[in-house]
């Protein structure tokens, strides 16, 4: 029957310059194959470093190295820092603390926007205009000052705060940055279900006396998945950014762990003689937000969505 | 008029609600009687000092009354005072506003310059070899935070790098000092630009590729529209057309863009001023944050908030100037 419908139903003149978009819309390019393939690698390299016998110990020092002794070689590939630690374990082990941080604060996003956002979409009125104010102080504070707001504070809640005491400094930094995280993802999920909401399969589900919640849940959230999922990925390389920049800033997790924010900080007094020790972390944090970017990118197009602003 | 109204009475709410929370944020974990007090006078105050500080400033009496005293002192000039620095808030902001202003207006001012030409010859050429290699350059800048540019760009521009080939030496950089120093232009311009061209060019070249991906969005869009076919059908220059009736509607992704590119603006400022130790207001809410001196966050943040929130505004009332339809469907609504 499908067959005849399709044979049936008359063929759209394409127009060429169309077709053509269209086509590469579709194709994925070159660039987005790479950027997963670098993170595979990322992940993969973060998760079995301590099995892997090429990547020192992060903490540990290079046999022969002084003071900013080694450059990139076969020694220590990316060179070695103050501490005379390899350069390039430090990278590696640095992207656990920043990949983590970056994931979960974006799960705390989406849970907590995404709810705030459909409920906004859903049932306008009173809801959503308090949803709206919510959003609209978010972004109202430059995003990374209200970070340092929050994290400087967070330990002294820590301390003051016995039932707080799993908040470490990593679980600050996630609490903090999901924060950011919820203004653009909830204003993103709500302006996709107010446009849902008035469509025929919620109005059919709604006249056969689907409740709210079961709308919301098996109507509504199943076709936000594009849209937050879009969102996500470029958010995680906007999170991943302030990560750095907030560990840039001496907010970053406690000492000996290393992070690619941390490792620029450390190094950047004496960038003149040792340029490696540096440069190394900044293309391991470009290269995962661009990464990440484009991915967003890719999927945003497939999907056909369009965001306020990168 | 009325929109306006509304709009600005959502702004005026917004405004109070985010100060409040980052005076409320900001006294976090200071729970025990006194401690407001302590940490705002530093060091190891004696206990009549805490009395009277935390006197004259309600600092034990409930956040609305605190706010109350705040924001009332603060609309009439007098944003308390700092004493890790030994001076005025006021007087602290107008020490350090000028150089994040500078920063700021410059960044912007470039970032548009590029890309307005930019975005307008890409939508123009349209999947071109020049559309699609700006498109692949402008996404790889969007994307490399401050943190980073920064250090490559001290790497390039300001340290000295000696390459030899053969026998020819070539050297590229050492043309900038390596910490910004504070001059301003009207004292010496040649000094002025000498210290301030790294930092803003950190902060100019993501915001330049944001904003030629925006407008060239946009710009795509508009030339597909009925009226410019029908300039260029009637004759019109393809110059006209373009920079005319195509760029006057597509410029509102890219005030759009502004507006919200401004907390990201500020949170570069932090990291530039930070990174090339340029005394401005950036570096000095981060400090004042870590070390507690509540009354210059609260202030500086409150006039942070009010500048984003004033040039959101703003950005709404250009809407309406740009697009009458715009200000018809508002007059009738």
């Amino acid at each position: 029957m499908t067959a005849v419908a399709q044979a049936a139903a008359p063929v759209p003149a394409v127009d060429p310059v169309e077709a053509k978009a269209r086509r590469r819309r579709r194709k994925a390019p070159l660039g987005f194959y790479c950027a997963v393939g670098f993170l595979v690698l990322l992940v993969f390299l973060a998760v079995f470093a301590d099995y892997l016998g090429f990547i020192r110990s992060p903490l540990q020092k290079v046999p022969g190295g002084a003071r900013y002794k080694i450059g990139p070689g076969w020694t220590a590939w990316w060179g070695t820092d103050g501490l005379s630690r390899d350069v390039f374990a430090r990278c590696i082990y640095g992207s656990r603390t920043t990949l983590q941080v970056g994931i979960y604060s974006t799960i705390f996003g989406i849970t907590v926007g995404g709810l705030l956002g459909v409920l906004a979409g859903y049932f306008r009125g009173a809801v959503d205009r308090v949803v709206s104010v919510i959003i609209d102080c978010l972004l109202a504070l430059p995003g990374l000052l209200l970070a340092i707001i929050l994290i400087s504070r967070l330990g002294a809640v820590k301390e003051s705060t016995t039932w707080l005491n799993w908040l470490d400094r990593k679980w600050q930094i996630v609490l903090t940055l999901g924060i950011l995280a919820t203004a653009p993802l909830a204003r993103i999920v709500r302006a996709q279900t107010m446009a849902l909401r008035e469509r025929e399969f919620v109005l059919a589900a709604r006249s056969l006396g689907a409740k709210p919640a079961r709308v919301i849940f098996r109507e509504i959230m199943p076709n936000l998945i594009p849209a937050i999922l879009t969102v996500a990925f470029t958010g995680l390389s906007i999170l991943i950014a302030s990560e750095g920049a907030l560990a840039f800033l001496g907010l970053g997790v406690e000492v000996p762990t290393p992070t690619w924010g941390k490792l620029i900080d450390e190094n950047r007094a004496k960038i003149d003689i040792a340029w490696w020790a540096t440069l190394f972390p900044c293309f391991m944090l470009f290269l995962t937000v661009w990464s990440f970017n484009i991915i967003g990118d890719r999927l945003s197009r497939r999907f056909d969505i369009r965001q306020a602003g990168v | 008029m009325r929109y306006f109204l509304q709009r600005l009475l959502q702004f005026v709410i917004v405004f109070f609600i985010v100060t409040f929370g980052v005076m409320v944020l900001i006294r976090m974990g200071l729970n025990a009687p006194g401690d407001p007090a302590r940490t705002l006078l530093g060091g190891a105050p004696s206990d009549q000092l805490i009395a009277e500080t935390t006197a004259k400033y309600h600092l034990d009496s409930n956040y609305l009354v605190q706010y109350w005293f705040w924001f009332w002192n603060f609309i009439q000039g007098d944003m308390g005072y700092s004493v890790q620095n030994s001076l005025p808030v006021f007087d602290l902001i107008k020490l350090r506003a000028t150089v994040t202003l500078l920063l700021g207006f410059y960044s912007i001012t470039f970032a548009v310059l590029i890309a307005v030409p930019l975005a307008v010859r890409q939508a123009y050429k349209r999947d071109s070899v020049f559309d699609r290699t700006a498109s692949g350059l402008t996404f790889m800048f969007v994307s490399v935070p401050a943190i980073v540019l920064a250090p490559i760009l001290t790497i390039i521009l300001i340290d000295k790098n000696v390459f030899s080939i053969g026998d020819y030496q070539i050297t590229i950089g050492g043309w900038f000092p390596r910490v910004g120093n504070k001059v301003y232009p009207w004292e010496d311009p040649v000094e002025h630009i000498k210290n301030f061209f790294v930092p803003v060019l950190v902060l100019t070249i993501p915001l330049a590729a944001v904003f030629t991906r925006l407008l060239r969005g946009d710009m795509v869009q508009t030339l597909q529209a009925d009226f410019i076919t029908l300039a260029s059908a009637k004759g019109v220059s393809p110059r006209r057309v373009l920079w005319l009736h195509g760029l006057r509607n597509s410029l509102f992704s890219l005030l759009t863009g502004v507006g919200l590119q401004l907390g990201g603006i500020v949170g570069g400022a932090i990291v530039v001023e930070t990174f090339f130790d340029l005394k401005g207001m950036g570096a000095m809410l981060v400090g004042a944050i870590l070390s507690k001196d509540l009354f210059t966050v609260q202030s500086t943040a409150a006039i942070l908030v009010a500048c984003v929130v004033t040039v959101n505004l703003i950005v709404d009332l250009l809407y309406a100037v740009l697009d009458p339809r715009i200000r018809h469907a508002r007059a009738l609504a």
